[in-house]
């Protein structure tokens, strides 16, 4: 039986309907329909599939437009470096771990109050591989914001596809032999979904292992319903007992027993899976068999009476003159754009800060840190005596003042006090670093305000502050003779100094007491003191001296590039080589497109002098 | 009463707002020919990017290496009995060149419109030429290489703006941007998914789809992503996806003929 409605009501219907009229007819632009990704994916592994499953063999590289340096890379690579602790339970980096097999579910996540698109999750099992897709319009981090396996993603729907871009990675591999894509990778995407089959098509630019973009696309095939198994539970362990702290598997460059294996067993000519770049487009079969074994061979090893190549990867450094605050965790903060990184942390009590910069920009640095804390500056740490890191001390110290001293004895030795030794202590903040800072400092004849009062000796000096602990840890002989790494225990942040960066090879300055050895050391040591938050990502973060906020992953990179450099300058020496003769090897040939530099302060050619000078001394010897 | 007038009044408002947008059934005509109807563009000279299943498509493996393929029992012993010199003496050099294996061969293509309703690809590699059909279906052909090719569009699937709560207002959404090109290809001569002699039977029922990517920095990448669904030697869908990069021109452009090994 119909109802009547009453008047008011069915009024009230049709303005309903009519506003629903209106609201579809605005509708989306043209080219903003969404595609449905969401639900529960199976990769389809017709391609690729022995070496995505099983595993590819070493030195095949065919398809892939890598340079001398990634090929390089991939041929030092020896597998056995998954047994080291810091890489047990590396992640896979995003384009592989699309690539990867295990099942994929997709969702998204929309603004409860809006209905929004927020944001689209990929959650892969396999090293439960986390993304998530930004579609809010949010722009990408500062250059000098972490890495992660998954990198940052935006995305946007344009015609049928699903466009995603991606920055901000890990150093990983394009191939599970060592093939590397490094940090400096960005991704596009193309995820376009025909029926019950979705495919990703990937772009993977990298400017320091790649000549050109490389494209490759995964096949997904739907799911009905959850095929469960989501989690991938890795912890780090002794797999190798006795080993020493400072060995890093790999093959010489050049001696690589395995390079023939794959192009033997599939009857190839060896060139053919080292070629690069030629070897992705049409011909290169023929021309491949057409070429020489000195041809071949050639590839296996760094090209001779070539210059360094020099790093590709983007400078991080603002350049504007400007001050960028990036938070690393609740009351500690990353300070960049004043030469050196500064950390600060800040509490009820003064900040405490760590390093303070070039100093040309100091007045911003302490608007910056006024910002930040309402207290001023109570201490000030230096992790060396370097120029980049102490620029700022005088400056700093004198806007901050230290309220754990007045009416102390440190007090009494001010100028009209007891002794007069001390200049006012108590009215600036108070400067530590070890002792080889000041000595450093005080033969630089640098300002008396600029040179730390209150240093340490030996193996660590200990400070309770903003409640808590904060630790400096002498590294004797790293990149000087004054090194100190400053740990912020609760916070969970080490401030490493020049010890480690991410823009360049570690400057390892001879004159001021530093080795290769010690370098390492100091390396392992900051690697004995951090955790990951789940497979290599997150966790302690560690304040590179220049470069990204980084976790442990990057330092575990990098100390494999030091000892992997090393190793290759202590053959030579062994084998009787001058420091000539080393450097015509090009033994870091595999990493100068990323660190490399054959101008300005600090060049390839003086890192790998540094290393072999170090190596000669045997005052130098390895923990 | 002056209120219920008011409300009609502006449903009709907006109907005739949402027609005058091009929504109702007052809009233009869909073009009159796939080739007016086209949203992407792929025709031009386009080079494939060989980095996957690299050892498989740049050499001729050896033969009963069929790994990643499906391959059912029969597909198997066919396979293990790939004879390169018997194909020849048949004749049959080309039989890798058939439209399921021929996207797969490191090639240029060259795709053209032959007229408003057909799409013409060809390859330097083999020297092939795939013709497809938009509707209607030809009156013959099929049996060769290339079998039969039926083309056509597939548009994004916008939401149904026309309904409301599942209330169906009749109207349809309007155009989306970009799109794919859809090939349905049938009436296959067999012929192999890989040089080596992984088999397809006549019995085949290729699905493609054909994506254009445009690479932000100036790159335009073509996608085809195939299924082969072959009841004779298959155990299940093959599913493949290959790429192509765009040419301004036709460097490169090398016709040749079939090679059976």
């Amino acid at each position: 039986m119909p109802v009547k409605m009453r008047k008011p009501v069915r009024v009230g219907l049709l303005f309903a309907l009519t506003s629903a009229m209106t609201i579809s007819a605005q509708g989306p632009p043209p080219g903003a329909f969404a595609i449905d990704v969401e639900g529960y994916w199976t990769p389809a592994l017709h391609e690729d599939g022995l070496e995505r499953g099983a595993g590819p063999e070493i030195a095949d590289y065919g398809g892939f437009a890598l340079n001398e340096s990634g090929r390089l890379f991939a041929l030092s690579y020896d597998p056995s470096r998954l047994t080291l602790r810091h890489h047990q339970c590396d992640g896979y980096v995003m384009p592989y771990q699309m690539r990867a097999v295990g099942n994929f579910r997709i969702w998204e996540d929309r603004d409860p109050h809006t209905q929004q698109l927020v944001a689209i999750h990929i959650w892969a099992q396999t090293t439960e591989g986390n993304r998530v897709v930004w579609m809010d319009g949010r722009p990408h981090p500062s250059a000098w914001a972490p890495h992660s396996f998954a990198g940052f993603s935006t995305g946007q729907f344009v015609g049928n596809a699903l466009v995603i871009r991606t920055t901000h990675l890990k150093q990983g591999w394009l191939r599970r032999n060592g093939s590397p894509e490094s940090d400096q990778a960005t991704v596009m995407e193309f995820v376009v979904r025909h029926g019950e089959h979705l495919i990703d098509t990937t772009v993977v630019t990298d400017p320091v292992y790649l000549t050109e973009p490389e494209v490759r696309s995964n096949d997904y095939v739907r799911q009905p319903a959850d095929p469960h198994a989501w989690l991938y539970a890795c912890d780090d362990g002794e797999e190798i007992t006795g080993r020493a702290p400072d060995a890093v598997p790999n093959y010489p460059l050049g001696k690589q027993p395995f390079a023939r294996e794959y192009s033997e067993r599939y009857k190839l000519p060896l060139i053919a899976s080292l070629a690069g770049a030629e070897s992705i487009y049409p011909g290169f079969g023929a021309k491949a068999r057409s070429a020489t074994e000195a041809e071949a061979v050639a590839k296996l090893q760094p090209a001779p009476n070539q210059r360094p190549e020099t790093s590709r990867a983007p400078d991080v450094e603002p350049h504007d003159g400007e001050i960028h605050v990036l938070p690393i965790r609740e009351h500690t903060y990353m300070l960049v754009g004043d030469g050196g990184n500064i950390v600060v942390q800040t509490g009820d009590q003064g900040a405490f800060v760590v390093d303070s910069g070039e100093g040309k920009l100091s007045d911003k640095v302490i608007a910056a840190i006024r910002q930040l804390s309402e207290k001023p500056i109570q201490f000030l740490a230096n992790t060396s005596a370097r120029a980049a890191h102490v620029g700022g001390n005088s400056k700093l110290a004198a806007a901050g003042s230290d309220p754990s001293l007045p009416g102390s004895f440190f007090d009494l030795q001010s100028p009209g006090r007891a002794t007069g030794l001390l200049a006012d202590p108590a009215h600036h903040a108070t400067l530590i670093a070890h002792n080889n800072v000041v000595i450093r400092l005080q033969a630089a004849k640098a300002p008396s305000d600029a040179i730390p009062a209150d240093t340490y000796l030996e193996e660590r000096r200990r400070k309770f502050h903003n409640g808590e602990v904060v630790e400096l840890f002498y590294e004797p002989g790293a990149v000087t003779d004054g090194d100190s790494i400053v740990h912020f225990r609760r916070s969970d942040v080490i401030a490493a100094g020049d010890i480690f960066n991410t823009t360049q090879y570690p400057f390892i300055d001879l004159q001021s007491g530093g080795s290769v050895q010690g370098e390492i050391r100091a390396l392992n040591d900051i690697l004995n003191r951090t955790g990951y938050e789940h497979d290599e990502n997150g966790g302690t973060y560690i304040v590179p001296g220049h470069g990204y906020l980084s976790d442990e992953h990057e330092v575990t990179e990098y100390r494999d590039m030091v000892v992997i450099v090393r190793d290759r300058v202590q053959a030579m020496i062994k084998a009787g080589a001058t420091l000539e003769q080393v450097q015509a090897a090009r033994v870091t040939a595999d990493y100068d497109t990323r660190y490399g530099a054959n101008d300005g302060a600090w060049t390839t050619g003086k890192f790998i002098e540094a290393v072999y000078q170090s190596l000669k001394q045997p005052a130098g010897k390895s923990r | 009463m002056p209120k219920r007038v008011s409300a009609v009044l502006i449903l009709i408002f907006s109907i005739s707002a949402y027609a005058q947008r091009g929504g109702g059934r007052g809009a233009p005509q869909p073009p009159a020919t796939p080739r007016a109807a086209a949203r992407i563009d792929i025709t031009g000279y386009w080079v494939s990017l060989v980095t996957e299943d690299w050892r498989y498509r740049q050499f001729t493996p050896p033969k009963g290496d069929y790994q990643s393929v499906p391959l059912n029992p029969a597909g198997k012993m066919a396979a293990d009995a790939w004879d390169p010199a018997k194909d020849e003496e048949a004749g049959e050099q080309c039989k890798a060149y058939g439209a399921a294996g021929l996207m797969r061969m490191p090639t240029r293509l060259h795709i053209t419109w032959q007229d408003d309703r057909t799409l013409k690809l060809e390859t330097d590699a083999g020297s092939q030429t795939r013709i497809f059909h938009f509707e209607p279906a030809p009156a013959a052909g099929g049996g060769d290489w290339q079998g039969v090719s039926m083309a056509s569009w597939e548009y994004p699937r916008p939401p149904v703006y026309s309904s409301f709560g599942g209330l169906d207002f009749g109207f349809p959404p309007p155009p989306a941007a970009g799109g794919s090109l859809k090939v349905t290809t049938t009436k296959l001569k067999p012929g192999y998914l890989r040089k080596n002699g992984v088999p397809y039977g006549s019995g085949t029922v290729m699905t493609e789809h054909f994506d254009r990517f445009d690479v932000p920095g100036g790159e335009t990448l073509l996608l085809v992503t195939t299924e082969v669904v072959d009841p004779e030697y298959l155990a299940q869908p093959f599913w493949t996806s290959t790429h192509f990069r765009k040419q301004n021109d036709a460097s490169g452009w090398t016709p040749a003929p079939c090679l059976s090994k």
